[in-house]
């Protein structure tokens, strides 16, 4: 949330009070920015120096590339990371096509509902993460809800495996945890647009999907890319649904870094894993971030 | 009216009602069944039905486990958010109203704090706990979520200080107000709905936050991650139930609460609910 905080304006109306000019953002900022320096940029300086890093058990150490030469020569990561690129992907895009409708009927049909549902997404992402794949666990396992109520009626006659335990679970249990983060950027960007010009491009008679492709699109490209910086990287980096849904095929990078550092203790590898995973998120979160900048300039 | 034109000015109604219809039983259904099931009295989740029961919850309040993590969840959160507040609060008046060299730096590093993922949050702060040799535990699982979790705060009260017009501070200080009475009597009860709201995101984030605690607890377990390594071993699923519903009604209860109380905020200084909901959009602008 709050990503564009770059971009405050500039004060308006400075005036000295009792602090002098040189005080005054001392008095405010020295704190926060000690917290920030000493547990976010010292702790994340270490990670990148100890994936440079390596240590056996007779203690020698030193600088080296090795644990990202290992990395990325190795085969099986690279499928661990297309199968969480596809995951993420196939989640951020089901999310897109759920949440963009979705913020179109909040923003312009919802009424008096839609401060209500506005509520209950904001409610929806406040439930406890854990709390919500238990949850699917609970309705999509071979003793499930879901393949009792239709071994019930007879549907089927063998429980479905399918549903729990593979990349679909992963996808339905991520889609649903973020789908909040996916839809209020693109709400607020909706929420800006002036609804007049739909009936403008109406009686120039454009269909809805013209409409929708060559008037609404463009106009909340810049929300729709918040949606993406937001929720592309939490996705991208999960390792809770995974472990707990995902069985042996829906495996992802995030499973990695957490079995690298807790159940190998291999904190060099496990740092290397995660600055490169940061570095993917930083390329993609700038790009997102200027790119919705660039369509709000065009605005 | 032809049934076709009809149809086509109902099609889009009925279109917009089904698919909220669909998101919200996406969304809350499945904890919704949860809840009901915590009910059921049988010790595997499924049908059918086998009579209606309380005692997953007595159970649920004699876990130690269950009880030791809620316990320490709702304390670490407590503590997060009011620390957050804090820093927040003092780092959002800094990047609003003050001018200073390196700003624009010192706000990029808030907002970076907000995209970096949380695994690697942990990870990094288990490496840093391990080098400076302080031990995991409750302590490093605080600061860690508070360094994650003040930048939302300073995101959410920066919102509501941008909108709010600064001619008016000036205004009191020429009045003759101190410092500290333009703080407590001007801005204190403008931006008062937007720590309201800074309130609900800071301790939701903290008291949800697994990845972090996971990294950083040490033997110490949230509730978060109680579940996850309950849900591992699939063991005791009952009282995971039992102890879930608790904690989804209290979160339910403490979000509607706290709206409340932000509408009557804003209402109380002629806003409308069109205030509260941007108290919502704001942030993410």
């Amino acid at each position: 949330m709050g990503v564009p905080m770059a971009d405050v304006p500039s004060v308006a109306g400075e005036r000295p009070g009792r602090f002098s000019k040189l005080l005054r953002p001392v008095a405010f900022m020295s704190l926060p920015t000690a917290v920030l320096v000493a547990l976010f940029l010292v702790p994340m300086g270490i990670l990148v120096y100890f994936s440079f890093q390596y240590g056996d058990l007779t203690g020698s150490s030193g600088f080296t590339f090795s644990n990202f030469t290992d990395i990325l020569g190795d085969p099986l990561y690279r499928k661990i990371a297309l199968t969480t690129f596809e995951i993420a992907t196939i989640a951020m895009i089901a999310q897109l096509i759920v949440g963009i409708p979705l913020a179109y009927v909040l923003a312009y049909k919802a009424g008096r509902f839609e401060l209500p549902l506005l509520l209950a997404l904001v409610l929806a992402d406040e439930l406890n993460p854990m709390v919500r794949i238990y949850a699917w666990r609970m309705l999509l396992g071979r003793e499930g809800l879901i393949n009792d109520a239709l071994t019930s009626i007879g549907l089927i006659d063998q429980p479905i495996d399918a549903l729990l335990f593979n990349k679909f679970s992963v996808i339905v249990v991520l889609s649903t945890s973020y789908l909040t983060y996916t839809v209020i950027p693109i709400y607020a960007s909706m929420k800006a647009v002036d609804s007049g010009l739909f009936e403008a491009a109406r009686d120039m008679g454009a269909g809805w999907f013209t409409t929708f492709r060559r008037v609404l699109l463009p106009l909340i490209a810049p929300g729709i890319f918040i949606a993406l910086l937001l929720v592309y990287v939490p996705l991208f980096t999960d390792f809770a649904a995974p472990t707990l849904v995902g069985g042996t095929t829906g495996y992802m990078l995030g499973n990695v870094v957490s079995d690298l550092v807790l159940e190998n203790g291999n904190l060099n590898a496990g740092a290397a894993m995660s600055f490169l995973m940061l570095l993917a998120a930083g390329i993609f979160s700038l790009l997102a971030y200027q790119l919705s900048r660039v369509k709000q300039g065009a605005r | 009216m032809p049934l076709s034109r009809r149809l086509n000015r109902a099609l889009p109604n009925v279109l917009s009602t089904g698919l909220v219809l669909v998101v919200m039983a996406i969304l809350f259904g499945p904890v919704l069944l949860l809840a009901l099931f915590s009910f059921n009295d049988s010790t595997v989740i499924s049908l059918p039905w086998e009579g209606f029961t309380t005692r997953w919850y007595s159970e649920a309040f004699n876990d130690d486990g269950a009880m030791h993590a809620i316990w320490n969840s709702v304390m670490v959160a407590s503590i997060v958010t009011v620390a957050s507040l804090v820093l927040g609060t003092l780092a959002a008046w800094g990047l609003t109203r003050i001018k200073f060299r390196g700003r624009p730096l010192v706000a990029g590093v808030h907002g970076a704090v907000l995209v970096v993922p949380w695994l690697i949050i942990g990870v990094a702060g288990l490496i840093f706990f391990s080098q400076i040799e302080m031990a995991l535990s409750l302590n490093t699982i605080i600061l860690m979520h508070i360094v994650v979790t003040f930048p939302l705060v300073v995101a959410v009260v920066s919102a509501g200080l941008i909108r709010f017009d600064p001619s008016l501070e000036e205004a009191a200080i020429d009045m003759g107000a101190s410092q500290l009475q333009m703080m407590r009597y001007i801005v204190l009860p403008q931006i008062a709905p937007s720590l309201a709201a800074a309130a609900i995101f800071a301790f939701a984030w903290s008291f949800n936050n697994f990845e972090i605690s996971f990294f950083t607890g040490g033997f110490e377990q949230t509730f978060p991650v109680w579940v996850y390594g309950v849900l591992r071993h699939s063991s005791n699923l009952p009282v995971v139930n039992a102890a879930s519903t608790v904690i989804a009604m209290a979160q339910v209860i403490l979000v509607f609460g706290l709206w409340f109380g932000m509408k009557v905020l804003t209402k109380k200084r002629g806003g409308t609910d069109r205030d509260a909901a941007e108290m919502i959009t704001g942030a993410v602008r």
